[in-house]
């Protein structure tokens, strides 16, 4: 045994030597998200993509921290009259490149989103042209009055039009392919932060824009690693190891307790979303308002709650008030919760045109989400206890998009989360209600309602916030008479962090964005040293 | 035309048939399973003009043989399409991960066979003693365990419980090496830079030995088994009445002709672990080919779809040929066959 101690001795060493890491003068940050990351900002829809696009490019306006509205950013100021916006440009402004910003990129970026008609280009199917008044002044023209027009600027990504046109890959037109090839992989934005390198199924790394428009901290992150793909107990280990400080929202709650329990922070961002229990008004016995009354009434909204709690005080979702999630033009306020009413939730059933001994309901929940089981089951056992057999189906995602285009295929019950991608209700509650959009996962209910067309349309064409908080107080009202849907719960994201990291706007009302994804604004990030 | 260079052929021209009949078999089922590629692609917000749009771009309005006459054509230029999964050409995808996946299962083929046959030979040779009975214990777990299963446990075991080992990735964060082959070990050296070398030697080691160890299991089992058969062997029995030490025996008449049916096994869980590196390149973070392939499935990602199958396909067959080759260099009745017909 002598023999083998020296050799084992001298290849540790070795080993120890070859696999030393060097000290990195910059601080890092580390994070993941589940999904791969899109860095063209024209086609940015999930989560991911929106960290990449808050913090690569810019754009003219900013949610308001900590309150509603929007102010300016790489806007200086605007201007409405009707259908026409005018945009003053900040002076002084560089892309990443070195070129400066001009009227002509916020065309082009508008242009250019609207051409590849992909990721959340619809926001922006009102707007009839962009043009350049003068080198700092654009011009908007809208086909029809539409108010949460500034609110949709939040997801136009101003683009380095030059940059782009150096670099146009293979395509038909004048146009090409509209730099798609380039912006996959590169970045060509003003943003705090630009790509260094980009690999879809692996990671992100962003560096400190030193040339920024506005003062970014000196303890924000130098660097900055976006990993896709992590699993749960590989981000549970790096975070306990210290190799890792923000976990996506996408962790089992069992992680995310275990996790706080060993010290880790939660931080959490309310984006103006809504876990939606959602009721086909087509199909009996779901066509019949009691029927729909009953099982809002019967639903156990606070056993939802307790499913998705973290913490005593921390949950993935906060009690809803209403058809509005707490915060937007038209929510109920914050005290006045739903709760569960077997009694009224009786009554109702008594009026419904069908016998519960007739029907059994189809509970359908997404195979990709394992969580909505739970919700399955929940109702399975409360409308149980009025009578009402259910069986429960697990429907792929791919399905249930196909599904819901008919409502004969339509399950009596689907569940779906669903995001205001702009922060205004607009885009929340309209693609849901409005009668025009049924048939697509966010309106598996398919309801034809005149009263909540009217108020939908109302909320968009009143510019005034009185007016448009009016329109959505009647919306909500009129929605929980009618009751299409099982309003149950405001989904709040929840992530798990390292001490490393200070995040005030995931971590302080007061300073939160209220829209998905901008609370990673790395430039708002402190790192601690710790 | 020598015996070999014929064996090459006919394999090469089969494989060439198979490889067409699972190009259609896989465009055909990609197309028929549940769910509109283009709605997954454009994500849940977009509307059902832009899915109508993404569709015609992408031929899906069209009859599956026309389809399949498009993507005949475009892949006689070396294009497999643009992948809606990462929005980027699939074989700028391929290249990128499948020397990820190469490297790893390349390190863990090295230790099936580095450890598991020697662990068969070793079982063999000290048969019914406790050397024996804890190889086969070791062995039975190896094969009894999923890849995933082992890789949980040794990250928990070696990089959590005793962090010897990294958890995540390829290379640590503090070291940058200049892409040449995609494959680090290679480009670390090439870099010249013994250092980062070091480090992704010492990421692989975990993940390796993660998706070697039922294939350790296996060749050391199968080894024994064939070893134990080939010392009741008459010409084994005379090896030893001439008096040759057992290490002799064993190693140079038993081994040989033992080690036939294990080089066919292990070449088979060589390729097989293309596909079944998913779970440990899940676990370890580990951006190959595997986990971009089930990725590309779930989101019915076509083109992707089709483009890694037929990688993996011919990944299979490749190493099918040279294992029959190995073969056939190991087992003269092999070669003379060839010779005969």
């Amino acid at each position: 045994m002598q023999r083998y101690k020296l050799p084992f001795a001298a290849a540790l060493l070795a080993a120890t030597a070859l696999t030393g890491t060097t000290a990195a003068a910059q601080t890092v940050l580390r994070l993941d998200e589940v999904a791969v990351g899109e860095l063209d900002p024209g086609k940015a829809t999930d989560y991911a993509d929106s960290i990449l696009m808050f913090n690569v490019y810019d754009t003219l306006v900013l949610p308001v921290q900590g309150g509603p509205g929007y102010a300016p950013h790489l806007a200086e100021s605007w201007e409405a009259d009707g259908t026409d916006f005018v945009f003053k440009l900040r002076d002084g402004v560089t892309f990443q490149s070195g070129n400066p910003l001009t009227a002509e990129d916020v065309v082009f970026s508008l242009n250019r989103m609207k051409a590849l008609g992909q990721g959340l280009s619809f926001i922006f199917t009102n707007v009839e042209s962009a043009e350049a008044v003068d080198e700092h002044t654009v011009r908007f023209n809208l086909n029809e009055a539409y108010s949460p027009f500034i609110a949709s600027l939040v997801r136009l990504p101003i683009v380095d039009k030059k940059l782009v046109m150096e670099n146009l890959g293979d395509g038909e037109g004048e146009m090409k392919d509209w730099g798609q090839a380039y912006l996959s992989a590169q970045s060509a934005g003003t943003g705090a932060y630009k790509v260094v390198s980009h690999n879809p199924q692996e990671e992100t790394v962003m560096e400190k824009n030193g040339e920024y428009f506005l003062d970014v901290a000196d303890a924000a992150p130098d660097q900055v690693r976006l990993r896709y793909g992590l699993e749960p107990a590989t981000v549970r280990t790096l975070i306990a190891q210290g190799e890792h400080d923000i976990s996506s929202q996408w962790l089992p709650p069992e992680v995310l307790k275990a996790l706080a329990d060993d010290g880790a922070q939660l931080l959490t961002e309310t984006g103006g979303g809504a876990f939606y229990i959602k009721m086909n008004t087509q199909k009996p016995p779901l066509d019949d308002v009691n029927c729909r009354l009953a099982l809002a009434r019967a639903y156990d909204y606070g056993a939802g709650i307790t499913m998705v709690a973290i913490t005593g005080d921390v949950a993935q979702g906060s009690p809803s008030t209403g058809a509005v999630p707490v915060g937007m033009f038209g929510a109920n306020p914050a005290g006045e919760t739903l709760s569960r009413d077997l009694e009224a939730a009786k009554q109702h059933l008594a009026e419904c045109k069908y016998d519960p001994a007739d029907f059994t309901l189809e509970i359908s929940w997404i195979g990709e989400v394992p969580l909505e089981e739970r919700y399955a089951l929940l109702m399975q056992a409360n409308f149980s206890e009025l009578g009402i057999q259910s069986e429960i189906r697990k429907v792929p995602w791919a399905l249930f998009t196909e599904q819901v285009t008919k409502p004969e295929n339509t399950p009596n019950i689907s569940q779906v989360f669903v995001n205001a991608v702009t922060g205004d209700p607009d885009t929340l509650l309209y693609p849901m209600y409005h009668s025009s959009a049924a048939g697509t996962w966010q309106s598996p209910e398919y309801l034809n309602d005149e009263q909540v067309d009217a108020a939908l349309t109302k909320g968009r064409t009143v510019t005034e916030p009185d007016g448009r908080d009016a329109a959505y107080a009647e919306l909500n009202n009129r929605l929980m008479e009618i009751a299409p849907t099982v309003f149950a719960y405001d989904r709040q994201s929840i992530f798990a962090a390292s001490n490393r990291v200070k995040a005030p706007a995931l971590s302080d009302p007061g300073e939160a964005f209220g829209l998905d994804g901008m609370g990673f604004s790395f430039r708002l990030m402190e790192m601690t040293g710790e | 035309m020598s015996p070999v260079v014929r064996l090459v052929m006919k394999r090469l021209g089969v494989s060439l048939i198979v490889l067409v009949g699972v190009s259609m078999l896989i465009f055909t089922i990609a197309r028929v399973i549940p769910g509109d590629p283009a709605r997954i692609a454009l994500g849940p917000n977009a509307t059902a003009e832009q899915v109508a749009a993404l569709r015609e771009r992408l031929h899906l309005d069209e009859a599956l043989p026309v389809q399949y006459g498009h993507f005949i054509a475009d892949l006689a230029q070396g294009d497999l399409g643009v992948s809606l999964y990462t929005n980027r050409p699939v074989t700028r995808d391929i290249a990128q991960f499948l020397p990820a996946t190469l490297e790893l299962i390349f390190f863990a083929g090295t230790m099936m066979i580095l450890i598991g046959l020697p662990l068969g030979v070793l079982s063999a040779r000290y048969r019914d003693t406790w050397v024996d009975g804890t190889i086969r214990v070791v062995s039975l777990l190896g094969v009894s365990a999923p890849s995933f299963v082992w890789a949980v446990i040794l990250m928990l075991l070696f990089a959590f419980f005793l962090p010897i080992f990294p958890i995540a990735g390829r290379l640590a964060d503090s070291f940058t090496v200049p892409a040449v082959t995609g494959f680090l070990l290679v480009d670390t050296l090439l870099a010249g830079n013994v250092r980062a070398f070091g480090n992704a030697a010492w990421h692989i080691v975990l993940p390796a030995f993660a998706l070697a160890l039922s294939g350790i299991g296996q060749a050391a089992r199968l080894t024994r088994a064939n070893m134990i058969d080939t010392y009741n062997k008459p010409f084994i029995e005379m090896a030893r009445s001439y008096g040759f030490p057992e290490r002799r025996i064993a190693n140079r008449y038993a081994f040989r002709p033992s080690m036939i049916p294990s080089l066919t096994i292990i070449g088979l869980d060589f390729a097989a672990m293309l596909g079944n590196a998913f779970l440990v390149e899940a676990v370890f973070a580990w951006p190959g080919l595997s986990r971009y392939g089930v990725a590309v499935i779930l989101r019915k990602d076509l083109n992707a779809i089709v483009g890694t199958v037929l990688v993996i396909s011919a990944m299979f067959l490749i190493v099918n040929i040279i294992v029959d080759l190995l073969i056939a260099f190991i087992n003269p009745r092999i070669r003379l066959s060839q010779r005969t017909s």
